[in-house]
């Protein structure tokens, strides 16, 4: 199933993409090529002469919605820009993306190319009126640029969070390895055999990978994500050692997966800060209703593994992969 | 009583980890175990461990980045609202449900986007935030986990972590709308 849906993400991301970007080129969304009129207030009078002025491009939201065909402008354009005259005679425009840029136009900026500013040439200034009329440099293939970039940013990203690991693998492994020659998880796994043996009934009840598991579940209980990844891939790697065929997942470790994803946690720390920091009468209220969310997910997801293990499909996937072994 | 269980919890939590390296490196000195060398001989795993996680982390990340700049979502999010209604998910916080299991970042922006417009103690609020304490990130748990011991085949993980997910947003829905008794 991963690999459809793997497939799914790339071709269904690609292809929205595309079809976006000939939506926008069709109906023209950045109004490419397409002169607008505004205000410019400046300190000096606008005037022949004068090579460069910086002041303010002033549009009403109304005139800047109609033209862009949207709703998302409130209050009255009042971009900073700078107008200048070249040698060739040529005026431009150069507008810096600040807190006063509409959202529209920054989004522009950053389908331009990620700049900090967006260019425009001046069709024409109209002294009398204060008025310039330009035109925008053109926007095209915004979404499959998008695209393009996360592709590679998030590859790098990948390798950040990986390497990001190695300190706290590290320091866990370290410990659980003193824990395992002490004799202290054989401890731990005897006391928690009874809910395991139901959980995992593949795994035999003193194998090191059941204590890897229940310090992982422990850790995730109380927030603890830089000790829960580094348990939770050791009980992998323990259960891996019970693997019948390499490169395929068992039942007990799909299992153990799905305790993980439901994610059950007392106190679910991160939506409690951001609630806090939004000014939230009662941040904690959440922590009973995660509890109850996850809880629902836990033994939903449990029920799930436990039905679909029996479906033929993957029971077959396991049972060839044993018929490999025996013949290798 | 609620605040009794937060600061237990929030007790066990500040200590656990200084509590726990005491009790497993005591414990090893007690059984004579040389724990300084035992310590770093598991230690070095640790760099092995990161580094085969790369290409399945890799290939779960561009494919999840690819499929949110392509503005997909709004599409499937489109196609689907309608069902939403049926199970009395208000459209708003639907985004959110599709984009939890896929990336954790991706999902916390898109909650305080939810609680910022809408306050944080308002029905579509507390339903926010509990949707995103109710599950986790399903798509990097499978790569991490999966990736560190090479399984390509991951079998029925994916389908039953969904379906995981799926059971959590309807917890959620469920018991915030028991909350503010819609």
């Amino acid at each position: 199933m991963l690999n459809y849906v793997w497939i799914s993400l790339l071709l269904i991301g690609i292809f929205t993409a595309v079809g976006r970007d000939i939506n926008d080129e069709v109906t023209n969304t950045y109004r490419n090529g397409v002169p607008l009129t505004s205000h410019f207030e400046t300190q000096r009078k606008l005037a022949a002469v004068n090579p460069s002025y910086e002041g303010e491009i002033v549009i009403p939201a109304a005139s800047f919605n109609q033209f862009y065909n949207i709703s998302s402008a409130q209050t009255e354009i009042r971009q900073p820009a700078v107008l200048t005259t070249l040698s060739s005679g040529k005026q431009r425009i150069e507008m810096k993306i600040s807190d006063a840029t509409p959202v529209f136009w920054k989004d522009m900026a950053k389908a331009a190319g990620g700049k900090e500013k967006l260019e425009a040439v001046v069709n024409s200034v109209n002294t009398g009126n204060q008025e310039i009329t330009f035109t925008l440099e053109k926007v095209r293939y915004v979404k499959i640029k998008a695209v393009t970039k996360a592709a590679l940013d998030f590859a790098d990203t990948a390798v950040t969070i990986s390497l990001g690991l190695i300190g706290v693998m590290a320091l866990w492994l370290g410990i659980m390895k003193v824990g395992e020659a002490a004799g202290l998880l054989e401890q731990l796994t005897k006391l928690m055999t009874p809910i395991t043996r139901q959980l995992f009934p593949d795994v035999p009840s003193n194998h090191p990978a059941v204590a890897a598991m229940i310090m992982n579940i422990a850790a995730n209980m109380f927030g603890l994500n830089n000790a829960a990844t580094p348990m939770g891939l050791k009980a992998m790697e323990e259960l891996n050692k019970l693997n019948p065929k390499a490169g395929t997942a068992t039942n007990a470790m799909c299992t153990f997966l799905v305790v993980n994803t439901a994610g059950l946690t007392l106190i679910p720390a991160t939506a409690i800060a951001i609630r806090a920091g939004l000014g939230s009468a009662d941040p904690g209220m959440i922590i009973g209703t995660s509890i109850f969310g996850a809880g629902c997910a836990t033994v939903g997801g449990l029920v799930a593994v436990k039905l679909l293990q029996r479906l033929p499909k993957y029971k077959r996937e396991m049972e060839v992969a044993e018929t490999e072994e025996k013949n290798g | 009583m609620a605040e009794i269980f937060k600061s237990v919890v929030n007790l066990i939590s500040a200590v656990a980890i200084p509590m726990f390296i005491l009790i497993f490196l005591g414990w090893g000195l007690i059984k004579k175990v040389k724990v300084y060398e035992v310590f770093v001989e598991g230690a070095k795993d640790g760099f092995n461990t990161a580094v085969k996680i790369i290409p399945y982390l890799v290939a779960m990340l561009f494919a999840i980045g690819v499929f949110r700049a392509s503005g997909a979502m709004d599409v499937v999010v489109a196609i689907l609202s309608p069902l939403t209604n049926l199970i009395g998910m208000p459209a708003d916080v639907l985004p959110l449900a599709l984009l939890r299991p896929l990336s954790g970042s991706g999902s916390m922006g898109l909650m305080t986007e939810l609680m910022k417009t809408n306050g944080p103690d308002s029905f579509i609020g507390v339903l926010a935030s509990t949707m995103f304490g109710s599950s986790e990130t399903t798509f990097y748990i499978l790569a991490v986990y999966f990736g560190s011991v090479g399984i390509k085949n991951t079998r029925h993980a994916l389908p039953a972590g969904l379906i995981a997910d799926f059971f959590g947003m309807l917890g959620a829905v469920f018991i915030v709308r028991m909350l503010f008794s819609l």
